[in-house]
């Protein structure tokens, strides 16, 4: 087969930037801990009121400035209501939905995954400027929908 | 016999002979280079944010 010089050129070029695109993907996932937003951990959606640390929705210190938020997502709001945390802090976050599929997004940050009955789904993030940040629901859940939020306060 | 020998002189295939590609090759290199650009926007937004 015949293939145009030119051609070689670009396609060589298309292959190596692909390979790029792979190797900084190997690097962030492995190297620098980027993952999907789920470790598979289930749950009994019909139970969640009644299982830890669900049952107690809300902010637990693991370390000097790291917390775990364990949240519910349900129609349509979150627990806890509030959460705050000092500037600097890394929040891990534990979401499960009570109902039915709900979003989980910080505006602003990395932090955007779905909330499904059945699995908790984790992310994490440091605050490192203070402020008011907003948690929204992104996925359409129902009539409410649009004012399903909450916030987290960082100072 | 005829296509045959057509095929040993090269002149059956229009192929063979080098086509001006050299506009293709430069909008091929612009559609890259706009695809390599907006993978490292992204990405460094990503970066970021975390």
């Amino acid at each position: 087969m015949q293939v145009h010089r030119y051609e070689k050129i670009w396609l060589a070029i298309g292959g190596a930037v692909l390979a790029l695109f792979i190797v900084l993907l190997a690097v962030n996932a492995f190297a620098m801990g980027m993952h999907p937003p789920s470790d598979m951990q289930m749950i009994d959606p019909q139970k969640v009121d009644q299982t830890p640390p669900f049952d107690k929705p809300g902010l637990k210190q693991i370390g000097e400035k790291e917390y775990d938020a364990f949240m519910t997502a349900y129609a349509f709001s979150y627990a806890p209501a509030v959460i705050e945390v000092p500037v600097g802090s890394k929040v891990n976050f534990h979401v499960t939905s009570k109902d039915v599929v709900h979003g989980f997004e910080i505006p602003g940050t990395n932090i955007n995954f779905m909330v499904e009955p059945g699995f908790v789904n984790s992310a994490s993030q440091v605050f490192d400027q203070p402020g008011e940040y907003l948690i929204l629901c992104n996925e359409y859940c129902g009539a409410g929908h649009h004012l399903m939020a909450t916030k987290i306060i960082v100072k | 016999m005829q296509p045959d020998t057509e095929k040993k002189t090269g002149k059956i295939s229009p192929h063979t002979e080098e086509e001006p590609l050299k506009g293709t090759f430069a909008s091929v290199l612009m559609l890259g280079a706009f695809i390599v650009v907006c993978w490292f926007a992204v990405f460094s937004l990503f970066l970021n944010r975390a």
